[in-house]
């Protein structure tokens, strides 16, 4: 048996994974480690390798090589021992048309020895009103909600969502997140890839940015941050009779630059700069509207580290 | 198994709630039985005869009489006029005229009496129906006028030969069309679940390929024994069509039948990459089979190129060995060799299938 396995020992673990379609090298040496009870996120444009890394992990393709364990199992030959204990959402939710919420829901909890009740499930991604409704008269946004659902219905102690919020509203993407949380809270250990920011910032305990196949950095958010961007950033609206020179010169800052109308003084020492900017703005006779100190994102970190951003 | 059949009620919901594969399994070759069967069952054996009647006598009503007594026979009365524009219409078959004088002729026994009659050559069964008809009834008359008992008179004793009725043919025919449809037509829905990558989702649960396929297999089944139900249902009880054969070996033959097409159903999904491009093909192999695999006419009667055509056909034997089954046909092929054919369909085509269905 391959399924011995230990609280300490990771829930996932990646060792050099390669996977090509023809020229592409969609994964191309690939390794990270998921603890358990954690919440990790795999970042990336369109195209890095997130959905083949994450469906060789699902047991839904096979690698070219590496070695691939997940909750204690070795996911390339022994799928079978992972599958009861897996939950999955597609990118792309993956519905029977013609069968209602509550149908489908009943057919895939057959498939699983244990798992959770279907009105359980249907009340926590909000459904209530759906449950007799086909799936193919479904929103988006209730489409993807029901695949979480059906990802969840043999209640897997690892879950992977694959863009889990696309097609939501912002209400419904919160409701999302506090089931994710929720999960966390339970114990259990969820990926989930995604291209929003916010999310990542908001579930991810752990998370790779991930571009042409590689991962380009791991880490916490913070770590994530930190390890680019030691200076923060004074913020204001642009004034008049300001010019770049005089900026540069102020206490702490070391460059400037200007974003939608913005001025952004990038310094090591925020206090003085502010002080700085409030004196020279007195000395004109005005105010600085909207100041404020800014941290660096996450969209600070993936624009650095792959030249564009996420959601082109 | 728990899975197993839940995942058939779904299918065979997913059936139900698709207005066009209903359509395609069970109206369509029901509206085949009952319109081949309404134009040539019904109606047909019922003649009309317009009767002139200008003599208007005891002697001649017992003509019309005598006319009337025989089986499937309707006489118009109406005048000599009316009733030949009716005949010109097309709504009597033939109109027979007794003149004024006829008793008193008769009688008399000076000569014999005329009776007109109109006919059409060029409609050349009815006109000779129409002779025999006549003459028959005349022949009867004479003879009480002379009072001679007959010499020789037949006997009719009817027994049923070889040569089937058209609908007892077509019943058997439709029915083995209507499995060859709901077998191929599997290719369709399954190419849409792959493509929707509902299978692709299906493979990271636990449930079974085996399961997958015989939960499709098994609503099929289901569907083909609801199938025979309507189909021989509406021609017994609407046709009279007898089943004679065992059910025990007609079932075996819709089973082996069904599960040749659904194989050949898995072909094609295998070679299909979307939803209409499995339509199509769909089409392109059921068109072929539905006309050239004796469905509506004999393969005696078809030319020996397209004869060889059916003869490599599954539904050829399908359908012919459910005549032979069902009603007593002439075999085109002995049972054997149906049974034998469809059987290495199956495997042939299970083998291609497993070589080339792609679940992604």
């Amino acid at each position: 048996m391959t399924t011995t396995s230990t609280a300490a020992d990771p829930v996932i673990r990646v060792t050099g994974l390669h996977k090509r379609y023809g020229e592409t090298r969609a994964v191309d040496g690939v390794s990270f480690e998921v603890p358990a009870g954690t919440v990790f996120g795999l970042l990336g444009p369109n195209g890095a390798g997130k959905s083949t890394t994450v469906e060789i992990l699902e047991g839904l393709r096979t690698p070219d090589s590496g070695e691939v364990r997940v909750l204690g199992v070795d996911a390339v030959h022994h799928q079978d021992d992972l599958k009861p204990r897996i939950g999955v959402s597609l990118q792309t939710a993956a519905l029977y048309p013609k069968l209602t919420v509550v149908e489908v829901l009943d057919l895939f909890r057959s498939f699983y020895p244990r798992g959770r009740a279907t009105g359980e499930l249907v009340s926590l991604m909000d459904l209530d009103e759906k449950r007799t409704t086909r799936t193919q008269d479904l929103s988006g946004g209730q489409r993807q909600r029901l695949s979480v659902a059906l990802a969840l219905v043999n209640d897997p102690e690892l879950v992977f969502l694959d863009e889990p919020t696309t097609g939501m509203d912002p209400a419904a993407r919160r409701a999302l997140w506090d089931v994710v949380l929720g999960l966390r809270a339970q114990g259990r250990t969820v990926l989930l890839t995604t291209h929003y920011m916010e999310e990542a910032e908001i579930l991810c305990d752990r998370l790779a940015i991930m571009d042409h196949g590689h991962i380009l950095e791991e880490g916490t958010v913070n770590e994530l941050i930190s390890r680019r961007f030691k200076e923060r950033a004074v913020r204001f609206d642009r004034i008049d009779g300001l010019a770049d020179e005089r900026l540069a010169a102020m206490a702490g800052v070391s460059s400037v630059k200007h974003e939608n109308g913005e001025v952004l003084l990038y310094t090591r020492d925020v206090p003085a700069t502010i002080g700085a900017v409030l004196d020279a703005s007195e000395a004109l006779g005005v105010e600085p509207a909207n100041l404020g100190v800014r941290r660096a994102t996450l969209e600070d970190v993936f624009l650095d580290l792959t030249g564009r951003a996420l959601r082109d | 198994m728990n899975a197993l059949l839940l995942l058939t009620v779904a299918n065979i919901k997913s059936f139900t709630r698709d207005r066009a594969a209903l359509f395609w399994t069970l109206a369509f070759p029901l509206i085949f039985v009952i319109l081949f069967g309404s134009i040539f069952s019904g109606g047909n054996n019922q003649r009309s005869i317009g009767f002139a009647d200008l003599d208007a006598t005891p002697a001649s009503a017992q003509l019309a009489s005598a006319f009337k007594a025989i089986d499937g026979v309707k006489l118009v009365d109406g005048s000599e006029a009316d009733l030949v524009a009716m005949m010109k219409k097309g709504e009597v078959a033939a109109v027979i005229v007794v003149p004024k004088g006829y008793a008193d002729t008769v009688a008399a026994k000076a000569g014999p009496a005329t009776v007109t009659v109109y006919t059409d050559p060029s409609q050349s069964s009815a006109d000779g129906a129409t002779r025999q008809l006549v003459g028959f009834v005349l022949s009867a008359v004479n003879q009480a006028a002379t009072g001679q008992p007959p010499a020789v008179e037949p006997t009719f004793a009817p027994i049923q030969t070889a040569d089937l009725t058209f609908i007892s043919y077509l019943v058997p025919s439709i029915l083995g069309m209507s499995l060859m449809q709901l077998g191929v037509f599997s290719a369709v829905p399954l190419v849409a679940d792959r493509q929707k990558l509902i299978l692709k989702r299906l493979q990271a649960t636990p449930l079974r390929r085996w399961q997958l396929v015989g939960s499709n297999v098994l609503m099929r089944l289901l569907i083909a024994v609801f199938q025979t139900v309507i189909i021989v249902g509406v021609g017994s009880s609407l046709y009279k069509v007898q089943i004679a054969g065992s059910w025990p070996l007609i079932g075996a033959l819709i089973l082996l039948g069904s599960l040749a097409f659904i194989a050949l159903g898995y072909v094609i999904a295998s070679f299909a990459t979307t939803e209409e491009s499995a339509n199509g093909m769909t089409s392109v192999v059921q068109f072929p089979l539905m006309f050239l695999s004796g469905t509506f006419f004999p393969i005696d009667a078809m030319p020996d190129a397209l004869k060889t055509v059916a003869r490599a056909l599954p539904l050829t034997y399908l359908g012919d060995g459910l005549r032979q089954v069902m009603v007593d046909g002439t075999p085109f092929a002995p049972l054997w060799v149906c049974f034998a054919f469809l059987a290495v369909w199956l495997v042939a085509c299970f083998a291609i299938a497993a070589r080339f269905f792609k679940w992604q």
